[in-house]
């Protein structure tokens, strides 16, 4: 079944539907929004991280110009949804681009670092000195205009917003990943130098995918912002980047299905554990290292082993 | 003159591995590069092959100096290197590995893929498969192919018969002899049975410097006549 899914696209893309289809009409479809936002991000840093093997500490931070983007546009200037989200994306983009130039020529511990202070640099930013246009502390409420039946207000329309979202970033995702340029963003993983000997600058293609993974995430950014109707530095902080690099070694790194699978996990873990257990962040914690000692592969990647699959989902990610 | 080195002084940090070593080379020649293990011999490959920079002296391709040039400005003047390790991307396919060296170069899969099955038709059923389900001999036979792609210039092949069955070796000397006058080549090997069916000239190296240059056929052929130098 699983080998199944993973070989077609098409196949992947139902699953996935059907999936948030029951699990939001079984729970709660506002809940289930937030969860697919989450997938959408996690897919973001998984293509610099289980990709391209940069490990991000700081990804909240393209998270959080996506929302800022979104949320500023809409309260300053036009409450137009489609505008605002558009205006988050390329402020993403945009922050990724300008930041790339730095943290792209470093690696490794240097990589993961660097993000993480540039991502403490805006997150106070956001806070005192750009106050006055990001509303500091108490943030930006924000309200959208209507179209006919396109209503922001309205949860379920964001569920399917939301849905329609996840399944386009996932496909294009999926084509990405499965093209040269996913065989190339592999090979730089494996061993960057001998890329370069091909005749590669491989600098170009890291930047190129580190602006692409920030402007996801800063769309995952602008969804969220949306859906809450109010952007505040919850969604640019920099200790929620532990999240994300949780969420996607829990479904399984350098793999798009992985990254909803983890995404989803998580999201269910940190919301419904919670209700029962006041220190909930524990078992988190006891997962991880169950993860990172058995279960390496993640979730989705056990599953592809046992259905014998593992060997084509990291042929065809 | 294709490739002139002059004069190459090259370090490890504090620790000097070269030794003012120049070396020239004619286009169509494949010129050996013999000695012990720690000699210098793979230094002054990847010196050339712009992995490392030379403390001293220079570096020239068809009368350009290459030292301290990105590694993929290198690779895009027609430098190949063949890795000693026999590392090919283990998570790409067979095809996918020959597919980067394809767009890299700008020439076709299809052309990329028929170079390759030419040297070794097996390899056309190896397509599909992980390069790191391939035998070391298959590896090295895809880490020459993908070399081949978009017409390489000057190939620098690093102990192509390395840890490699006598069964194989046959097979990789057969495949360089058929390149051989094609492509300009310089190999660094320590099998001296190998150089004496490959070589048209032969450096010795011995502590990072040139002991001996070797051009007569017949010497080379007699590997025992400099065995003792090495």
């Amino acid at each position: 079944m699983f080998r199944s899914v993973e070989k077609n696209p098409i196949l992947t893309l139902i699953c996935i539907a059907l999936a948030f289809l029951i699990y939001g009409y079984a729970t709660s479809l506002p809940k289930i929004t937030d969860f697919m936002i989450f997938c959408i991000f996690v897919i973001a840093f998984d293509l610099l991280y289980g990709h391209m093997g940069q490990l991000s500490f700081g990804h909240m931070l393209y998270f959080g110009s996506g929302a800022y983007g979104c949320g500023m546009f809409a309260y300053h200037i036009y409450p137009d949804p489609f505008l605002s989200i558009l205006a988050g994306v390329l402020l993403g983009a945009t922050v990724a681009a300008l930041l790339g130039t730095l943290v792209v020529k470093t690696s490794h511990a240097a990589f993961a670092l660097s993000n993480l202070a540039l991502n403490e640099v805006g997150a106070y930013l956001v806070l005192s000195p750009w106050h006055k246009w990001t509303g500091g502390e108490d943030g930006l409420s924000l309200f959208f205009k209507k179209y006919g039946f396109i209503n922001f207000g309205e949860s379920t329309f964001r569920f399917y917003f939301c849905l329609v979202s996840l399944l386009l970033v996932v496909y294009l995702m999926l084509l990405l990943v499965r093209s040269p340029y996913g065989s190339l963003l592999k090979a730089i993983k494996e061993n960057e130098v001998r890329v370069r000997f091909l005749g590669y600058n491989t600098f170009l293609y890291k930047y190129i995918t580190f602006i692409i993974s920030g402007a996801i995430a800063a769309f995952a950014g602008a969804l969220m912002s949306i859906n809450l109707s109010y952007t505040n530095t919850s969604l640019i902080a920099p200790t929620r980047n532990v999240e994300v690099i949780f969420a996607a070694l829990m479904g399984g790194a350098g793999s798009v299905i992985g990254a909803v699978v983890g995404g989803t996990a998580f999201m269910t873990i940190s919301n419904y554990l919670a209700v029962y257990v006041v220190r909930w962040e524990m078992f988190l914690g006891f997962a991880l290292l169950i993860f990172v000692f058995w279960f390496r592969e993640g979730i989705w990647g056990y599953l592809s082993k046992s259905g014998g699959a593992l060997e084509k989902e990291r042929s065809n990610p | 003159m294709l490739l002139t080195v002059e004069n190459l002084d090259v370090c490890y940090g504090h620790a000097q591995v070269l030794h003012d070593v120049s070396l020239r080379l004619n286009e169509g020649e494949l010129v050996c590069v013999v000695g012990r293990n720690g000699a210098g011999k793979t230094t002054l490959l990847k010196t050339i092959g712009g992995f490392m920079s030379p403390a001293r002296g220079t570096v020239e391709f068809r009368g350009e100096r290459i030292d301290g040039m990105p590694l993929e400005q290198v690779a895009r003047m027609g430098i190949k290197y063949v890795y000693q390790d026999k590392r090919v991307f283990s998570e790409l396919t067979v095809r996918e590995n020959l597919e980067l060296a394809a767009y890299a170069s700008g020439q076709s899969l299809d052309e990329a893929v028929a170079k390759v099955i030419a040297i070794h038709p097996k390899m056309g059923t190896l397509l599909n498969s992980k390069a790191k389900g391939l035998s070391g001999g298959e590896r090295q036979i895809l880490l020459i192919g993908r070399a081949l792609v978009g017409d390489p210039q000057l190939l620098l092949v690093d102990e192509p018969t390395e840890g490699l069955a006598a069964i194989i070796i046959g097979e990789i000397i057969d495949i360089l002899l058929k390149m051989k006058k094609r492509i300009t080549m310089v190999v660094v090997e320590q099998n001296l049975s190998t150089v004496a069916r490959l070589a048209d000239r032969v450096y010795v190296m011995k502590e990072g410097v040139f002991s001996r240059e070797i051009e007569d056929k017949k010497t080379i052929e007699n590997p025992s006549s400099y065995e003792d130098q090495l």
